[in-house]
């Protein structure tokens, strides 16, 4: 018996996360959540549209009528009750609203804030859907859990929060102020440590029964286990983990002074000294690796599938 | 607190951010939960259908009597000229100390099949007089997804071939002339059999098809029974 979804499937459920997740990023800088930097509240419109679209245009050539008869795609539409049709209408809408959002960021106009809510709603619902669309399938119990979209989810805001930051650097030629960049991260990998422990943890104790169990021993020590424990938990989760925390203290004598206000060149001058300790290039490289373990793990997810019946009798 | 600015503008602010919010929340909520709420509901409404509904088609596999001589298979492989590496129907085998085991297994044309929720262009259909779970093939995108949602790995997907799923369907063609399906009228031992779910599921030694490993019926409410090998055995000595 084959299985057939495989890295295209993996790279589209990323790219799913990676756009929700800039959009997202634009939108808490914004708000006014993770500090001032303008770059940080245009980046991730700009990409969000084009990167989900792109993923979207991978899955036509995984389909197996993708190239044959591609007209039947418009079909996918139809069936409402399919989580692949939600899917399917969630990121056509975002695709449509990330455009127009990212529009008006282009040209510095005031975005209708329905505009931008509508956007941000329909990211987080793309985030979801990544999750959603294995977590249903009750026939691969592994990715049967309301674990499986809370995971993508997070992983989607590190992402999103990693390649809008990351490119927010370039676009300021390694002038971006941090801000609470720093925090941001380190909460969400940390979040996504957490709820990966739980995930792995109660599929390989067997709660979950022998084929999540079976799914388990793949990453952790079965065919699964060098990308898993190289790639996803060491350079994407551990090591991004250890060098936002150590930056994250870097910051604190600057927040400290935050805390009795700080004239405007201060700040500067705080965020200035910070980059010459070298801290900006570290936190590249911390980006791009923590969007290597999020590409690693939609991959691993939709690898390490096990049917709950692998036509045997018992 | 209590020194805000004018109260109306505060509280039009007020409203329009905390309702932008509660949006936000809900849309997150549906996002997440309906769509494994959808499913029950949905599931729950199968049933109850199946229930309602006496007439229910399935197949009736006795492990006691079939002797594996894989004529189900072979008449259905040449009736419906599989693609290469397609299996419609399988004909499974386990070796023991009494002698092989085997299990003639295609669509179980589920009451509650999954692959018909989770097909995105509605390529499934389940037949009201019969309920017959017939795919077609003219309108699947190849997505893949019913293939893995199928506990029994009933749909058969090749991309080196037509790239199209397909799967038995009964032989609904045959039936509506009044004729029985390719593989039971193949079965020299009749231990393939099949007729209305409900009445076979009343014959003696039959089973619920959640013995030996197979997947728990709770899952797609399968319309097939199985009369087990030890079974029957038993009985006959």
């Amino acid at each position: 018996m084959e299985l057939h979804w495989g890295w295209l499937i993996g790279i589209y459920l990323f790219l799913g996360g990676l756009g929700a997740g800039a959009y997202l990023t634009s939108f808490a800088a914004e708000k006014g959540v993770l500090g001032d930097a303008a770059s940080l509240k245009k980046v991730g419109y700009y990409i969000a549209s084009p990167v989900v679209a792109f993923g979207a245009l991978l899955l036509v050539f995984d389909l197996g009528q993708g190239l044959r008869k591609p007209w039947l795609i418009l079909g996918m539409f139809l069936n409402l009750r399919s989580v692949m049709t939600w899917g399917i209408y969630i990121l056509s809408a975002f695709i449509l609203v990330g455009l127009i959002r990212a529009y008006y960021a282009w040209k510095n106009k005031k975005s209708p804030q329905a505009l931008t809510w509508l956007g941000a709603i329909l990211a987080l619902a793309t985030g979801s859907y990544t999750g959603m669309l294995l977590a249903v399938v009750e026939a691969v119990p592994f990715w049967n859990t309301i674990l499986t979209p809370v995971l993508f989810v997070l992983s989607a805001l590190s992402t999103g929060l990693s390649a809008t930051s990351l490119l927010a650097h370039f676009m300021e030629k390694g002038e971006l102020k941090e801000g609470r960049l720093c925090q941001a991260h380190l909460a969400l990998v940390l979040a996504e440590i957490i709820v990966l422990g739980l995930f792995i943890q109660r599929a390989a104790s067997g709660v979950r029964g022998m084929a999540a169990q079976e799914s388990a021993a793949k990453l952790i020590s079965g065919s699964l286990a060098v990308p898993f424990w190289v790639i996803l938990v060491a350079l994407g989760l551990v090591g991004p983990f250890f060098l936002y925390a150590v930056n994250a203290r870097k910051q604190r004598p600057r927040l400290q002074i935050q805390t009795n206000p700080p004239t405007l060149a201060e700040q500067e001058q705080a965020a200035a000294k910070l980059h010459h300790v070298g801290a900006a290039p570290a936190i590249c490289a911390c980006d791009a690796a923590v969007m290597l373990g999020s590409l690693s793990l939609r991959c691993l997810f939709v690898f390490a599938a096990v049917p709950i019946w692998n036509l045997t009798l018992g | 607190m209590y020194q805000l600015p004018k109260l109306p503008m505060f509280k039009v602010k007020l409203t329009r951010r905390s309702v932008l919010k509660l949006g936000a929340l809900t849309a997150a909520a549906v996002a997440v939960g309906v769509p494994l709420g959808n499913f029950k509901v949905a599931s729950v409404q199968a049933a109850d259908a199946g229930a309602s509904q006496p007439k229910q088609l399935g197949f009736y596999h006795n492990q006691a009597t079939c002797i594996g001589c894989k004529r189900c298979v072979n008449a259905c492989k040449s009736k419906y000229k599989w693609e290469k590496g397609a299996e419609w129907r399988k004909l499974l085998t386990k070796e023991t100390p009494e002698g092989d085991l085997y299990l003639s297994i295609a669509c179980n044309h589920c009451a509650d099949p999954a692959c018909l929720k989770v097909c995105p262009v509605g390529a499934y259909t389940k037949r009201a007089k019969d309920g017959i779970v017939i795919q077609d093939p003219a309108k699947c995108v190849g997505c893949g997804y019913c293939v893995y949602a199928c506990p029994y790995h009933a749909p058969q997907l090749v991309k080196e071939e037509s790239g199209a799923v397909h799967k038995c369907n009964f032989c609904y063609e045959l039936q509506d002339e009044g004729n029985p399906p390719a593989c039971v009228k193949a079965c020299p031992k009749k231990a393939l059999r099949f007729g209305d779910i409900n009445e076979l599921r009343k014959e003696q030694g039959v089973s619920e098809p959640d013995i030996k490993g197979l997947p728990p019926i709770e899952l797609t409410q399968p319309s097939f029974v199985i009369v087990p090998a030890e079974h029957s055995a038993g009985e006959e000595e």
